[in-house]
Order: structure tokens, then C-alpha cells, then sequence
């Protein structure tokens, strides 16, 4: 006992490997069941996830590689996988292949054989291939591949799992590793690789790092990720000697040595299926090819790409309205009742503390979670488009347009999101594989216009512009997009444009069902990382915002909680700020304490400028409730929301529908319920008076182009870094203000004002 | 059969045929062009362009492959 207790210490640390779309996470998934978790790898926004599995008593710690075609470093997924099996050198690596499209995925195979590490091969899609005809001997695949274990799973079904388990614990008790063949590149790459070897193998501590194989390997393929690491290492030499390698085989063979080693990959692919493959697909035409032909068509492509567009911003704007709604009332009505009924019973009410509480501390996690129905509904829709192999035919389909904005054609979506709420957008970039592509979309999404700054316009289209507000709020849309557009252009053609072309070059993976278990696990996993991470800056923000309204500016003005908003210290920041405004025309310090109340929700700007301007809007105090109607409210709340979520979703085919000329089609309404209108008349008077028309223009184009609220500002730090973040707001204030000193100069001069 | 000619792979017609020759360009593009199979000697058949003429379809090593036509210019191909 003590003996096994000594050879098998710690947890083994497996390494899931595998090329996209390969149903790479319902193995993962049936390998760990529940046990999982998710982190990040060091310095990047990718998450990692992790889990733990026991077998036959060992524990082992299964870390998921992020899906790559290739251990050739030029995406951030290739170095992260890289870096992990190179520098961590998990105890076996499982690579999951598709075993309808084996010759591709046998690539990313072929490179971990060149790492010489004990290796499990999980031949996953058994039944799809079975279904398409092929065949493939799993034990003459084994032998071709050198005697590397091969499993056939069905991951979706969790089939296979126990073999797949029994291969990993086999290679974990005894940990020689197999007998691997040796691809052969062709005797010029050879005699290099060989030099180079005795080479690395004489810098002691570089022999220990890598694989001396490998580094030989990587380095003649001219790999400039390793370059730059071996160079800042100190060890320039090795990689002047590789150069030279180089340079010799390209002078011997008229080829560089990079296309020799990969056309010997695929030289030895070729050779391991003729052994293993005994039937190719009878198919001549699968499901895939046949959708495909609707979905990419010349004509039906555009419009069937444009539905589907039109039914995921359904899903993000309308259909998670009503739990939004919900979480919104539920915090603003019970639980805040209720916590000030318990900070009365301690008898702290009316005090300071009370308002910390309910104020500030209620509210503000209010204003997290109300982001959550939302964020839900889109990783879902996103997640089903993934992986039911959509979201590739989407950017085949806009890539064309997006590129003029130097976007990628997955970019599409992101934007279209925006104009719903911006913070699930920011997050649904995480669909751009590339990094670069990713800031730069998630640059231009706050300048769509989100359905919390819509009220806006509406509000002073009608006050100020009567019949013809449809134009101000069609206005304030199209120039969100021209600016986007505009900024996309501008920075292509000036940040971007040192940078080197970074490869469309895409899979069109074939359709499948998309599974609730794995679309579920994106949905928890988004949501909760959400809820992790951006969190903490937006109830940071709403503290503040809350503890500058609390503190009165002057002696006299108030006590501590108990102050007139104008005479706060955020009356007094704001009247501060205003003069900043006034060559737009709206320099007062209402208006500039709506804008700045406005970061922590643009819905916000309608009601503080309701309660700054018309005092007796917020005397208005609300019917007080008993428990037992805030508990019935809670709970039938509930039922409500659900059945609201229930005619969103039904209300999508007329919606749709609708959009064809000649059609109207009555939309579902189960609960008989009146849209409510905020009653904005009072307010509307005062506005009359100390904005003219014009101003009220700027003022709307200001809303329009700031930064849009305090959770998307989190959401671009969790994404990209707080320096990202602070560029972009900048930006964005910059760019409000501007277009609306613009609009409201411009205006004056031509006569408008 | 028809003598072979040389062409770029952006040249294909929808449903056409050929044999990869050679793959340019430089760098990440380059690279990731031969990652995805596309080397000396295999078959790629163009499927069909999307609906406004770019990026491209392909079929090769049995799977579908969308390349933007500045990509598939730098791949020469025989027909």
C-alpha cells in the first residue's frame, strides 16, 4: 500500500486537446460530470476550464485546451494550448478527433505525436461517421499511429467514457510512453533537425524546458513566437543557427523548410488512413451539404441570415424583457420594503444607514442582476448558433460587409446585439476568435444604440418635435451606425494598419443539433464569470454615485443622506461640469448631473431629471405595501414574467411576419395587459422651458454617443483590460461631445436654434 | 484530358475542380492556409461563393473551407 502510495503522489494532470467543432466539451462534460471550474489562463480573456474526475481512486485533474487546428503559434488559442503541453507537460494528452473528417483532424494529431508525449486518441461522432458509411479500424489506427491507445466515443451520448477513462488511467500507471513513429520530412529537414538537436541539447537548461525533438522542429518550421522567446532568453545564437538552417534546406530544395515539414504531416496522414480507414463516406451529399445550399444561397443566403438575426435581437431585447422587468421590481419593491422593515425593527430606519442599505447597497445589486435575464437569453442564442454550426455561415454570409470596416463577418452579430443592450454585446464578441477583431468590435458596439437610451429620444422627440419625434429617434440610430462605420474606417486604415493580415480562412463545420446540456453549461458558465468579474466595478460605481448625492457640499445644506440633490456633492460636481456643455447648449447643472446619473444606467436619465426638475414627481411616494402583498407580488411576479417570457417568444412569428409589406399580424397577448407610459407631462413642461429644440437635439446626440452605462464599462475591463476600457470611453466622450457642440453650433449658425 | 493549366484557386467556377500547386503569401495567412490542408497535391473543389461574391466555399480533404478571394489568390492551383 505504501509502495502505490509513493509512485502515484499527486493528481495527474490530463490535457484535453482537439480541432473546433469536434464535440470537444460534451467529452470534457462526461469525463467530469459536475466537477468543473472555470479560470483563466495567465494574461488572457480566455476562459480555462478544468475539472476533476477520479478513477479507480487516482484523481486527475482534466484541463480543456481551447480548440485549434494547429500547435503553430499564430492565434492566441495556439499559444495557449501550446504554452500548456510545452510548459505544464500534462502526464497524457487526449486528443479528440471527428471521425467524420479524419484527415484533417489527424493533423493536430500528427504535431502531439511530434511532442512525444503519452498520448489517448478519443475517436469521437462514432455514430455520424457510421451513419455516412465510413468505416475506420480503430486497432490498425492505433498501430499506424504507433501504438497510441484509440477510443471511439459518442461524446453527446456520453459513450465510450469508461474506455476512454480505463485508456487514461492505463497510460497514467505506467507512464513509458508509447512507441511513436517518427514522421519522416525528407533527408535536407533531417540532417538539420539532427544538428540542431546536439545544439539545444548542449544548452543545459533549454534541454530540460523542451524537447530537444520538438524545439529543433519548431524552429526550422521558422516559428517567430519561439524566435522572439529563445532571443529574449538569451539564447540569440540558436536562433541565428536556426535561420541558417533554413536558409541551407531552402538553397538544397528550392522549398522552405515550413512547407517541407507540413507537407510531411500530411504525407504521413495519408499513409496512417490508407491503413485505418477500410470505408470511406457513401454519401454523395449529407444533411449538411443540402442546408447549406439554402443557407449560403445566392439569393435565399441574404434574407434566411437577416431572419435569424432578427430572431436572436427577439430573444435578447423582448423575450428577456420581462424577468428584466421583474428582477427590476423585485428589488426596487420587496426587498428594499423589506430590508427597511428589518432596519426599522433594529431600529436604525430613517437613518443614514437605512438609505446605505436601500439606496446604495440594494440597488446596486439590483442594477447587476437586472442584467442577468438579459445576458442568459443571448448566451443561449449565441451558443445555439455555434454549435449548431450556424454562426460560421453567418460570417460567410456579412463578411463581405463588415470588411469595409476592417470587422470580420462574425462581427455582425455583436453590433446587431448592441442595439438591444450593449453589455451582452461587448460579451458576444467572445464569438471573434481573433483578438485584434474582437477589440475592435467591441470598440464600435456602444455606438449602437441601446434600447435603455430609446427613452430618451422618444421622450424629447415628443415634447419638442410633437407628430414628427419618429424622425429625431430614426436620426439618433442611423448616426450611431455612421459613426461606428466611421471610427471601423478611420481605425483600419491608422491602428490596424501595421498590423499583418490576419486569416479569414475558415471552417464551414457541418450542422448538428445543438445539445441542452453543453448550451446550458455556456449559458451558467458566461453568466456566472459575468456576475464574478464585472460585479464588483458596477457596485462600485453605484456606492459612489449613491455617497456623492448622500454628502451635502455645505454645512447648511443638509445633513448626511438628507439633502437636496442640487446642494449634494454631486449637485455641486455637476454644476461643476456644466459650463463643459454649454457650447452644446445644455450647460446647466440638471442636465449634466442626468448625464452623469446616466453611467450607471441610461434608463436613469428620465427619472433624476424628473426628480431635479420637478420636485413634486419625487414626493410622490409609492402606496406603502403590506408583507403579505410584497411576498404575493414576488411570487406571482414570478409566474407573470414567465408567462410574458413564454408570449415574447410566440410573439417572434408575428413579429417577423410583420416585417413583410401588406402584413400585420396580431401579436399574442396573454394577460390582457396595457402598455405602460411613464408619465413625463409635468416633466415635459419644464423641459420646454429651459431647453430650445435644438439643444434638446444635442442633448439626444450626446446620450446617443457617451459611454453608455457603468455595466458595459465593466464589461469591456473584464474583456479587455482596463486600458482598452478607458480608451474607449475617452473616446466616446470625446465623440459625444464634439457631435454635439457640432450639431448645436452648426444649428445656431444656419438659423435652427 | 486536356493539357493541365496553371491558374489561382480565387479563378474557379461553382462545382470546379483542381490540384493545389503551390501556397504564397507569408506569415499568420500563409501558414494557416497549410494548416488547413491546403499543401502540393490536393484536391479542392469550389462549392459556391456567398451571396455577394466573397468570401468562397470550398470542399477540400473532405470538409468545407470558406477563404476571403484576396486568400485563395495566393494559392496556385492546376485545373
Amino acid at each position: 500500500m505504501s509502495q502505490s502510495m509513493q509512485t502515484l503522489p499527486t493528481p495527474l494532470t490530463i490535457a484535453l486537446a482537439g480541432n473546433p467543432n469536434v464535440g470537444k466539451s460534451s467529452i470534457f462534460n462526461a469525463l467530469t460530470g459536475a466537477n468543473q471550474h472555470v479560470g483563466n489562463w495567465p494574461g488572457k480573456t480566455i476562459d480555462k476550464q478544468q475539472g476533476r474526475l477520479s478513477i479507480q481512486g487516482r484523481e486527475i485533474e482534466i484541463v480543456d485546451l481551447p480548440g485549434t487546428y494547429s500547435l503553430a503559434a499564430y492565434s492566441v488559442e495556439e499559444i495557449i494550448a501550446r504554452d500548456f503541453i510545452v510548459n505544464e507537460k500534462p502526464h497524457a494528452v487526449v486528443t479528440v478527433l471527428d471521425a467524420t473528417n479524419l484527415e484533417r483532424n489527424l493533423y493536430l494529431a500528427a504535431q502531439m505525436l511530434e511532442l512525444n508525449l503519452p498520448l489517448v486518441i478519443a475517436l469521437n461522432m462514432a455514430d455520424e461517421a457510421e451513419k455516412q458509411g465510413i468505416e475506420i479500424d480503430t486497432r490498425r489506427l492505433s498501430a499506424a499511429l504507433g501504438g497510441v491507445p484509440v477510443v471511439q466515443t459518442i461524446g453527446s451520448r456520453a459513450i465510450g467514457i469508461d474506455d476512454l477513462k480505463e485508456s487514461i488511467y492505463k497510460l497514467a500507471a505506467s507512464p513509458q510512453a508509447p512507441v511513436i513513429p517518427k514522421l519522416n520530412y525528407g533527408p535536407e529537414v533531417e540532417t538539420e533537425l539532427r544538428a540542431l538537436e546536439a545544439h539545444i541539447s548542449a544548452i543545459r537548461p533549454l534541454g530540460g524546458m523542451y524537447n530537444p525533438d520538438w524545439l529543433a522542429l519548431k524552429l526550422l518550421e521558422g516559428d517567430e513566437e519561439l524566435f522572439s522567446r529563445l532571443s529574449d532568453e538569451g539564447n540569440a545564437a540558436l536562433v541565428a543557427l536556426a535561420k541558417a538552417a533554413i536558409a541551407r534546406v531552402e538553397e538544397l530544395t528550392g522549398e522552405d523548410p515550413e512547407l517541407l515539414i507540413t507537407d510531411a504531416r500530411y504525407g504521413f496522414i495519408a499513409g496512417v488512413l490508407e491503413q485505418a480507414v477500410v470505408r470511406e463516406s457513401t454519401l454523395l451529399e449529407t444533411v449538411s451539404d443540402r442546408i447549406d445550399k439554402l443557407v449560403m444561397h445566392r439569393i435565399w443566403g441574404l434574407p434566411i441570415f437577416l431572419m435569424l438575426m432578427w430572431v436572436v435581437f427577439q430573444v435578447t431585447a423582448n423575450v428577456s424583457a420581462p424577468f428584466l422587468d421583474y428582477v427590476d421590481y423585485a428589488f426596487s419593491g420587496p426587498v428594499s420594503t423589506w430590508a427597511s422593515a428589518v432596519i426599522g425593527l433594529i431600529g436604525l430606519g430613517g437613518t443614514w444607514f437605512e438609505s446605505l442599505v436601500v439606496d446604495g447597497m440594494i440597488a446596486g445589486v439590483g442594477g447587476v442582476l437586472v442584467f442577468v435575464p438579459v445576458l442568459m437569453f443571448l448566451f443561449a442564442a449565441i451558443a445555439v448558433l455555434e454549435d449548431s454550426g450556424y454562426m460560421a455561415r453567418a460570417a460567410f454570409v456579412m463578411d463581405r460587409v463588415m470588411r469595409l470596416m476592417g470587422l470580420h463577418g462574425k462581427s455582425f452579430l455583436p453590433m446587431l446585439v448592441g442595439f438591444g443592450c450593449t453589455v451582452p454585446a461587448i460579451y458576444a464578441t467572445r464569438t471573434l476568435k481573433n483578438e485584434d477583431d474582437r477589440k475592435l468590435t467591441a470598440f464600435l458596439v456602444p455606438f449602437m444604440s441601446c434600447g435603455a437610451r430609446l427613452p430618451v429620444y422618444v421622450m424629447f422627440g415628443a415634447i419638442f418635435f410633437g407628430a414628427a419625434s419618429g424622425n429625431l429617434v430614426f436620426a439618433m440610430y442611423i448616426l450611431g451606425i455612421l459613426i461606428a462605420v466611421g471610427t471601423g474606417i478611420v481605425m483600419k486604415h491608422t491602428l490596424y494598419k501595421s498590423k499583418p493580415p490576419q486569416p479569414f480562412v475558415m471552417e464551414l463545420p457541418p450542422y448538428r443539433m445543438p445539445s441542452v446540456r453543453t448550451v446550458w453549461r455556456q449559458v451558467w458558465e458566461q453568466t456566472s464569470s459575468f456576475l464574478r468579474n464585472a460585479a464588483t466595478l458596477i457596485l462600485l460605481i453605484s456606492m459612489v454615485v449613491w455617497l456623492l448625492m448622500a454628502v451635502p457640499a455645505r454645512a447648511d445644506a443638509g445633513t448626511f443622506t438628507d439633502v437636496d440633490p442640487e446642494h449634494s456633492l454631486f449637485g455641486t460636481a455637476s454644476g461643476m461640469i456644466a459650463p463643459v456643455f454649454a457650447p452644446a447648449g445644455f450647460g446647466t447643472w440638471e442636465a449634466s448631473g442626468s448625464l452623469i446619473t446616466g453611467l450607471v444606467a441610461k434608463e436613469v436619465v428620465i427619472s433624476t431629471m424628473s426628480q431635479i426638475y420637478v420636485a413634486e414627481y419625487a414626493e410622490e411616494a409609492a402606496e406603502p405595501t403590506t408583507f403579505v402583498e410584497d411576498a404575493s407580488g414576488l411570487v406571482l411576479g414570478f409566474g407573470e414574467a414567465a408567462v410574458l417570457t413564454v408570449q415574447e417568444v410566440v410573439n417572434i412569428v408575428p413579429r417577423t411576419l410583420n416585417l413583410l409589406p401588406g402584413l400585420s399580424i396580431p401579436e399574442a397577448n396573454f394577460l390582457g395587459a396595457a402598455a405602460d407610459d411613464e408619465d413625463t407631462s409635468a416633466l415635459g413642461q419644464v423641459l420646454l422651458g429651459t431647453f430650445t429644440p435644438l439643444a434638446a437635439v444635442a442633448f439626444c446626440v450626446f446620450v446617443l454617443l457617451y459611454v453608455p452605462c457603468m455595466a458595459a464599462v465593466a464589461a469591456m475591463r473584464q474583456e479587455f483590460g482596463t486600458r482598452w476600457m478607458i480608451l474607449q470611453a475617452g473616446y466616446a466622450l470625446l465623440i459625444a461631445w464634439g457631435a454635439a457642440v457640432i450639431v448645436y453650433q452648426v444649428g445656431t449658425l444656419i438659423g435652427l436654434g | 484530358m486536356s493539357e493541365p493549366t496553371t491558374t489561382t484557386l480565387d479563378t474557379l467556377q461553382i462545382g470546379q475542380s483542381a490540384t493545389v500547386r503551390r501556397v504564397g503569401g507569408d506569415g499568420a495567412v500563409r501558414r494557416r492556409l497549410m494548416d488547413m490542408g491546403l499543401v502540393n497535391g490536393v484536391q479542392i473543389e469550389m462549392i459556391r461563393p456567398a451571396p455577394l461574391g466573397d468570401p468562397v466555399a470550398y470542399k477540400v480533404r473532405g470538409y468545407r473551407l470558406s477563404l476571403r478571394k484576396s486568400e485563395a489568390h495566393l494559392i496556385e492551383v492546376e485545373v
